[in-house]
């Protein structure tokens, strides 16, 4: 009887102490980052005292369930992340708090980050609004075993009149998926679905061949010779050198493809980059590197950046609470130990530590990559855009429109977009 | 027109239960039988497994002297009457009467002509272009009715056709069955759960119960002669009545009244003196006067009730000295009896009937005229 | 409609003429149907009167106001995008394929399945699986089936020395894939639908056809077809109105890709209201919708009732 007694008062007084206590509550996406800070949060919580609260869900759902939330005057998330999709339409809206003044009580220093993704998800017309969580700029995955094969550096010398090599420009990457078509093996693997896999991957070879979306004054600048070249070589990898059916692949797929060791190169997210050397998902495990994208001449990336934000919303219910997570969570040593898991970061001090380094042999790639890296147009109707890419650039793919019309009609949209949002006069 | 022969027929189920047993049954060509039995007796069975909707699990079926068992209905050459008509609900008229034909690949001339004389024999030539649903109960009878008669076929096979209709219906569509067996001369048989229409139109009645066939004749020789308990009970209304009695060699006691025998009967009975009988009487045996010449006895009854139905009087009674059965006894019109009065009737004793009251059977007795 | 034309007899009498009591039950009528009323008004009036105020207004998610009222600018915006005109037309082909395959296709296991009498328990069961399963879940394992060269389809139709198909990655099969997945989804609607009328079918113009002299086939048109027309004509009309909502097996599977080839109109609304922001012109492609869908819902009803 006594011992019941006791139990109770324990759990009791177990239960009502967290329900004194603070918590952050905030909704986030289910990736591997997501993950990794969960492992942390214990530490915060020792430190602060403040119990933090993830929702973690699946991207389709964020967005229906963030917008009623950050309309609200008082929403029920203290912090949010947001991706660069959304940071035109958020901010337009007026949905996010301006972080400058707390930055610069604390002193945190935002000069670490690299400055393509303050750009993305940091600063938006000279005010912050966000702290880049982590990126997911692309990289260029290739087998390095294919590369080294003796024969094959016969065989493409003799064929091409260079060495067979690490590609230094887009050129030279183009010869090796034609090379590399043969045996059974595809020389490249495409992820053509609509709408984004197609527009994020098609975006690397626009800016592979020097093209942009757009001038300093958003004029469209797709319709061009950069960007004719980068549709037709994206419907020939496709169409000739892609596996049957990569029309309609998403990421997962066709990162199969590469993982069976189908395929000798792929453009993808570079997340998946750990997953390669999961021997539960990959049969080529060691076999694999990333680089950036190449460009028109070695040294100039073609990489698409990509990255998430942490902000505080308006809305937010404690965001003194908010904002002391983010300063934590962004903090060196904490950003150091999620890149230590396997985490993307977005700091480069964390890109230059030794032991990220030494565990994470490609770290130094993934920093040229972003800093070499080119930005997708972010405003309020960056979704749309992607919309409208996808259609037309799939389109293209199956050969229902020539590649200069589809870009015409991307162009035309994309202007009508522009000025209805104000970028563009 | 044929004739129909059933020897030794069963049908089993499935799951081992046996509808008909061991049935065999000869109908005359142009005969109009009546296959009569309370609910579940078999006779619907009997009939679907004439017309072929059932298989015969045993035994065999001959129409016209040729084997039917393995003939499709199609080719049987009968027709059938359904209980519920069973009419293609969205056909009109005239095209549920010429469907069959029109499957046969009979001539559009032939069935046009015979489809009109079908509507005029029958009486809906002005139903010709409407549907079931907008018919009345007794017009789809018809209907039902010519769509068999229009095949022109060897038999009518008939369930319990007039058993939707009501009782005035009833007996209109019974006297112009009647008519029709005439004019036709088809073979008919009639499935029915009523023994009015049993005693009324069937020329012989086949009596069914559970699976089997337990007497086969003309109305009045069953009605007569009904060779059980079963039979006795369930022809006419009210039934004949039956009552536990004791049989002595020239008399029989039912309660505290002696019924002295004929000496005929006693004879007759001689066999079964000294034991306990079911004593079957007719209500209408039962006389409010004497009668010498027909041999009546008297018989003291207390009445219970009175039933008064217009054209005769039933009164339910007990028998005096045996409280425990009630018998019915037909009276005249103007017959009344107070509850408890006690009357005395003179019992025909002639058209005593005699039951074994372990095998449920007749005893036999001498046939009367 | 018999019922409502005795009802409208009894509610045309003038007051006067109606007996006390007849009012009271006229009031207590109302009364327990109130809450379902109320409730019916809550759930599809509201939204409809909503969608379709806002369908006439310049009503964005960027400025969700009625601010602006825009007459039917949204409309003539609407049926004047190419876009969504070819959408229109690609669902009216994907309705017309898939309730008609799915039609035939449940009429007859329907009738297969109405002749048997041992284990219909459990076929049944095998087929409602799929119909209890969420569409999205139905969308993902057949795109890992259906994966080109990994997929279990492919592989299969390789041992039988069939070369691997395109399904979602060209233009020509795209549409036939996601109409043979809906009807591998939702035939046993149809079939469940098809074998319950069948089984209510009477038994005895059947038993009257036969002796008449009806073959199988016959039975089946002449009798079996006309007495299913009211139940065939409610099963048409409840698939066509889903197959024209599809938009889950679209969305999972081919995002309305490769090109514009599976580009199904729900799909093209929910993404002009949720991507494009713009919630005024896709309310007015909904109402265009609407009125199609109940354009041809009495037409279909019309017909039915017309040969029954």
């Amino acid at each position: 009887m006594l011992k019941k007694w006791l139990l109770a008062a324990a759990l009791a007084t177990g239960l009502s102490g967290p329900a004194f206590a603070e918590t952050v509550n905030i909704l986030m996406e289910g990736v591997p980052d997501t993950e990794y800070v969960k492992t942390l949060l214990p530490e915060f919580t020792k430190e602060t005292g403040i119990e933090v609260n993830l929702e973690v869900v699946n991207y389709a759902e964020m967005h229906t369930k963030l917008v009623p939330q950050l309309v609200a005057p008082k929403g029920s998330y203290s912090a949010i992340v947001v991706d660069f999709y959304w940071v035109g339409e958020f901010t337009k809206a007026g949905w996010l708090q301006p972080l400058d003044e707390r930055i610069k009580a604390d002193n945190f220093d935002t000069s670490v980050y690299v400055p393509k993704l303050m750009d993305l998800v940091g600063r938006v017309d000279g005010t912050t609004y966000m702290l880049p969580f982590y990126n997911y700029a692309m990289g260029l995955l290739y087998r390095k075993d294919l590369l080294a094969d003796e024969k094959n550096k016969t065989d493409f010398k003799a064929k091409y009149g260079f060495d067979l090599d690490v590609p230094k420009t887009w050129d030279e990457y183009l010869k090796q998926v034609e090379f590399f078509t043969k045996d059974g093996i595809n020389g490249v693997v495409n992820q053509g679905l609509r709408p984004d896999p197609i527009a994020m991957e098609w975006s690397n070879y626009l800016f592979a061949n020097g093209g942009e979306y757009h001038d300093a004054n958003w004029k469209a600048t797709l319709n061009t010779e950069a960007g004719v070249k980068a549709v037709e070589q994206y419907a020939t990898n496709v169409n000739k050198y892609g596996p049957i059916g990569s029309a309609s692949f998403s990421f997962d797929e066709a990162f199969n493809v590469m993982a069976q060791g189908k395929a000798y190169s792929y453009i993808t997210y570079n997340f998946f980059r750990a997953g390669i050397d999961d021997a539960s998902k990959s049969a080529v495990v060691g076999k694999v590197e990333i680089m950036p994208v190449p460009g028109t001449e070695a040294g100039k990336g073609g990489s698409l950046n990509g990255a998430w934000g942490w902000a505080i919303p308006k809305s937010s219910p404690n965001a003194d609470a908010a904002w002391k997570f983010l300063k934590w969570v962004e903090s060196p040593a904490i950003a150091k130990k999620r890149a230590l898991q396997g985490g993307s970061p977005t700091r480069t001090d964390v890109f230059d530590d030794a032991e990220v380094n030494a565990k994470y042999p490609y770290a130094k790639a993934l920093k040229e990559m972003l800093l070499t890296s080119h930005n997708f147009p972010v405003f309020t109707y960056t979704p749309q855009l992607v919309e409208v890419l996808g259609r037309e650039l799939s389109l293209a793919v199956a050969g229902e429109k020539k590649p200069a019309e589809a870009l015409a009609a991307i162009e035309t949209e994309m202007t009508e977009l522009a000025k209805k949002d104000g970028k563009l006069k | 027109m044929a004739s129909i022969s059933l020897s030794n027929v069963h049908k089993f189920y499935p799951n081992g239960y046996a509808a008909v047993r061991d049935v065999s049954l000869d109908i005359k060509d142009g005969e109009f039988m009546i296959l009569l039995g309370p609910s579940g007796c078999g006779k619907s069975t009997t009939l679907r497994m004439i017309a072929g909707l059932e298989t015969i699990s045993k035994g065999d079926l001959h129409i016209g002297g040729a084997r039917m068992n393995d003939i499709d209905p199609a080719d049987r050459d009968v027709a059938i009457v359904f209980q519920n008509y069973a009419l293609y609900p969205h056909m009109t008229v005239i095209d549920n009467l010429s469907f069959g034909l029109r499957l046969r690949g009979v001539g559009r001339a032939v069935i046009d002509q015979r489809v009109a004389n079908i509507a005029d024999m029958l009486g809906i030539g002005e139903l010709l272009s409407r549907k079931p649903a907008q018919l009345s109960g007794g017009q789809r009878q018809r209907v039902a009715l010519g769509r068999a008669l229009v095949r022109e076929p060897k038999a009518f096979l008939l369930d319990e056709p007039l058993s939707n209709l009501d009782a005035k219906l009833r007996s209109a569509m019974r006297t112009e069955l009647i008519k029709l067996h005439r004019t036709l001369g088809t073979t008919i048989v009639h499935v029915t759960h009523d023994q009015v229409e049993a005693m009324t139109m069937g020329e012989r009645i086949c009596i069914m119960k559970d699976g089997v066939i337990v007497q086969v004749g003309a109305p009045m020789e069953v009605y007569r002669n009904p060779v059980n308990t079963f039979v006795a009970g369930f022809l006419a209304s009210p039934p004949m009545n039956l009552l536990r009695s004791r049989l002595s060699a020239q008399s029989l006691s039912l309660g505290d009244t002696v019924l002295a025998l004929p000496p005929a009967l006693g004879q007759a009975f001689a066999a079964h003196a000294e034991r306990e009988v079911i004593a079957g009487m007719r209500p209408e045996d039962f006389h409010l006067k004497a009668d010498a010449a027909a041999s009546t006895a008297p018989v003291k009854v207390h009445a219970v009730t009175t039933e008064v139905l217009g054209p005769e009087v039933i009164l339910v009674a007990t028998v005096s000295g045996e409280q425990g059965a009630e018998i019915h006894i037909r009276c005249p019109r103007d017959f009344r009896a107070k509850p408890g009065e006690i009357v005395i009737f003179h019992y025909d004793v002639s058209q005593l009937q005699l039951f074994d009251p372990e095998t449920t059977y007749a005893l036999k007795r001498p046939v009367q005229i | 409609m018999t019922l409502a034309a005795d009802d409208r007899r009894l509610n045309d009498l003038p007051r006067a003429e109606q007996t006390a009591v007849e009012r009271r039950d006229r009031m207590f009528g109302w009364l327990i149907a109130s809450p379902s009323l109320g409730l019916l008004f809550l759930v599809i009036l509201f939204p409809v009167f909503w969608a379709l105020y806002t369908s006439v207004h310049d009503y964005t998610l960027i400025a969700p106001n009625f601010d602006t009222f825009n007459g039917i600018d949204n409309y003539t915006k609407a049926l004047g995008d190419p876009e969504f005109r070819h959408t229109l037309w690609l669902t009216a082909f994907f309705v017309a394929a898939v309730v008609l395959l799915e039609f035939a296709l449940g009429f007859l296991v329907a009738l297969m399945l109405n002749s048997v009498e041992r284990f219909k328990a459990i076929y049944y069961a095998i087929l409602l699986c799929p119909l209890l399963m969420n569409p999205v879940i139905v969308g993902l394992i057949w795109r890992m089936f259906l994966h080109p060269s990994l997929g279990i389809v492919n592989y299969l139709l390789s041992l039988v020395g069939i070369d691997p198909v395109n399904w979602l990655g060209s233009t020509k099969v795209a549409l036939w894939t996601i109409v043979m997945v809906d009807i591998w989804h939702q035939v046993s609607f149809m079939i469940v639908l098809l074998l319950a009328g069948l089984s209510a079918l009477p038994r005895e113009p059947y038993e009257a056809a036969r002796v008449d002299g009806a073959s199988a086939l016959r039975s089946f048109w002449h009798i079996t077809v006309p007495l299913m027309l009211p139940v065939i004509a409610v099963t048409l009309l409840i698939r066509l109105i889903f197959a024209v909502k599809t938009y889950d097996l679209v969305y999972i599977m081919t995002r309305g890709g490769p090109g514009v080839a599976t580009d199904l109109v729900s799909y093209f609304i929910y993404r002009t209201a949720f991507v494009g922001l713009n919630i005024g012109e896709a309310s007015a492609m909904s109402a265009i919708l609407l009125a199609v869908i109940m354009g041809l819902t009495v037409w279909l009803h019309r017909y039915m009732r017309s040969l029954t």
